[in-house]
């Protein structure tokens, strides 16, 4: 645009027809190469669905049949998006265990986790001691008020996720 | 000193006849906040005489989420995660140079194999941010396959990367003291395939953009950020390699382990227009995929079997006092200045020096008397994330 291009001679103005005409030619036959050559790479999504690394970092999941109401995961969430009520179980009710052997001490009343808060950092589930929040491979799911995205996960509903979900 | 862009306002028309007297004003015209050459939220308030702008003023703050104030209430592993989120196309460099500043702080010693995998994935995210850069600034331009392709391969780096650490672009992969998950040996085999198939592709890019007739016309000469305004505005990264200055980080100051590594920094030559020009920032990005790469085999051959944890205390609390720590990120230096006091499990302060930020305010100097599709190229060949500019 603003270069200005002086041709002090009619053979630098051929010269730079050309070159501009073969340079364009060799992006043309890069791009056209693609029409028989590579195979598409996008993914026809609602139909083929990616398969997600082990890693992958998708929606929260609870199972409080094994959570100790240790806390340690709202601590460390740099968001606050996880809500935990406990407490002191009556005296004489049998002390349950967890799949690694704690004991758990408390009565889990709620907790909730705000996925419409949540930034998927992974920072609870590494310091869990029971292993019991993970990262689901749970991808989809929008709401139609910010309220739905709260998930209690001692609601009967998604404590059935359990048998579904839980890696 | 007076820059030879530096024109102020344009001349008025000369008129033939003396009586007949024109009207001539600036026109006041918004770029941004939506503007797609933009890359982000940034508004930039031209003043135009037809299609010359005259001055340009950008304005920020739509990204702005204050996030060195968030960082004070939060303890120092979860400041990670909001430090992704300056540079979130560079996301790992944001990481390092945080994890970085805060060993420096504790002393921590980085396992050896922890700092190989760092630099690699470093260098890894730097040909993906220079992807991305190459792939909209050829958008920018009006070429649109060759954003399409550089998409094809960032696309790949993305897809180790969640293997790795579970994220695409926002990982918490790098902590402090270490890495959170290693790399299996099949997945750094497919580091070292990528590698070769990225030489060849990067090839391919030259031939169909670098030295394309119509990109170069569109970028030679235009946007001349001259070698004093660079170092008079304190730019850094590919700009200020782009108008012929020798300086990485990397090599002048090196940190990490990058002191084992044999790689060249590539400059603004002029080969294409005149040094500093768009064409010489461009090409300074794609040379250095081909300097990362040369980098990773180099990780590749060094990787040892290892811990990938160093020592650190479970409740973290910094001693008092303050360091400054800067990186050589995908878009210049990025550097932290933290603060901290003792016994307090937060940052005292966090101040974040943002290349890009360095980066827009250079662009009132380079602006005035360019064509508006001119000024389109010169943004993009900057190649700021607002993110970084607002934080």
């Amino acid at each position: 645009m603003s270069t200005q291009v002086h041709h002090s001679s009619v053979k630098q103005y051929f010269a730079s027809l050309a070159n501009g005409i073969s340079t364009t030619l060799k992006g043309m036959w890069i791009t056209f190469r693609y029409v028989w050559a590579v195979k598409p790479v996008s993914i026809e999504y609602p139909e083929i669905r990616e398969v997600l690394p082990e890693r992958a970092r998708m929606r929260l999941f609870n199972d409080t049949q094994n959570c100790i109401s240790c806390t340690q995961c709202a601590m460390a969430c740099p968001v606050d998006c996880i809500y935990i009520a406990s407490e002191k179980l009556p005296e004489g009710t049998e002390i349950k265990k967890t799949s690694n052997g704690q004991s758990i001490r408390l009565k889990l009343n709620q907790f909730t986790i705000d996925t419409a808060l949540c930034c998927y950092c992974g920072l609870c589930t590494t310091v869990c001691p029971t292993e019991c929040l993970t990262h689901s491979h749970d991808y989809e799911f929008s709401a139609y008020t910010i309220d739905q995205m709260k998930y209690d996960y001692l609601a009967p509903d998604i404590v059935a996720w359990r048998d579904r979900i839980v890696k | 000193m007076q820059s030879r862009w530096d024109i102020g306002q344009p001349e008025k028309p000369t008129l033939n006849s003396d009586t007949e007297q024109l009207k001539s004003e600036l026109l006041t015209l918004n770029m941004g906040p939506q503007h797609p050459a933009t890359h982000g939220v940034l508004r930039i308030e031209i003043w135009t005489d037809s299609e010359i702008v005259a001055h340009a003023i950008p304005h920020l703050g739509y990204l702005h989420r204050s996030m060195e104030k968030h960082a004070e209430n939060l303890d120092f592993r979860g400041v990670i995660p909001f430090v992704d989120r300056l540079d979130y196309l560079a996301s790992m460099n944001m990481e390092w140079t945080y994890a970085m500043t805060i060993e420096k702080m504790l002393g921590t010693e980085v396992p050896r194999r922890a700092e190989l995998l760092r630099i690699l994935t470093g260098e890894l995210q730097r040909i993906a941010s220079h992807l991305m850069a190459f792939g909209t600034y050829a958008l920018d331009l009006g070429a649109f396959s060759p954003f399409l392709y550089a998409f094809d391969y960032r696309e790949k780096i993305l897809r180790l990367f969640e293997e790795v650490s579970g994220a695409r672009l926002l990982y918490n992969y790098i902590w402090i003291g270490g890495l959170w998950n290693d790399w299996t040996d099949e997945q750094l085999t497919r580091v070292g395939v990528f590698c070769d198939e990225m030489e060849e592709e990067a090839k391919k890019y030259h031939e169909l953009v670098s030295m394309n007739r119509i990109f170069v016309e569109r970028t030679a000469n235009v946007g001349i950020m001259n070698i004093q305004d660079c170092l008079d505005f304190g730019a850094s990264g590919p700009v200020l390699r782009g108008a012929g200055m020798k300086w990485d980080l990397r090599k002048n100051a090196p940190y990490s382990l990058y002191n084992e590594f044999d790689f060249d920094v590539p400059v603004g030559t002029g080969e294409v227009g005149q040094v500093g020009d768009c064409w010489n920032r461009y090409i300074v990005r794609m040379k250095e995929v081909g300097e990362s790469i040369k980098i990773i085999r180099q990780v590749l051959e060094k990787l040892e079997p290892g811990p990938i944890m160093g020592k650190v205390p479970k409740v973290m609390k910094l001693p008092a006092g303050e360091v400054y720590v800067r990186a050589e990120c995908p878009r210049g230096e990025l550097a932290f200045h933290l603060v901290a006091k003792a016994d307090e499990k937060t940052p005292y302060r966090l101040k974040v020096k943002s290349p890009c930020f360095t980066h827009t305010s250079m662009l009132p100097r380079v602006a005035p008397g360019q064509m508006i599709a001119d000024f389109v190229a010169t943004v993009g060949s900057i190649d700021i994330v607002l993110g970084e500019v607002d934080r």
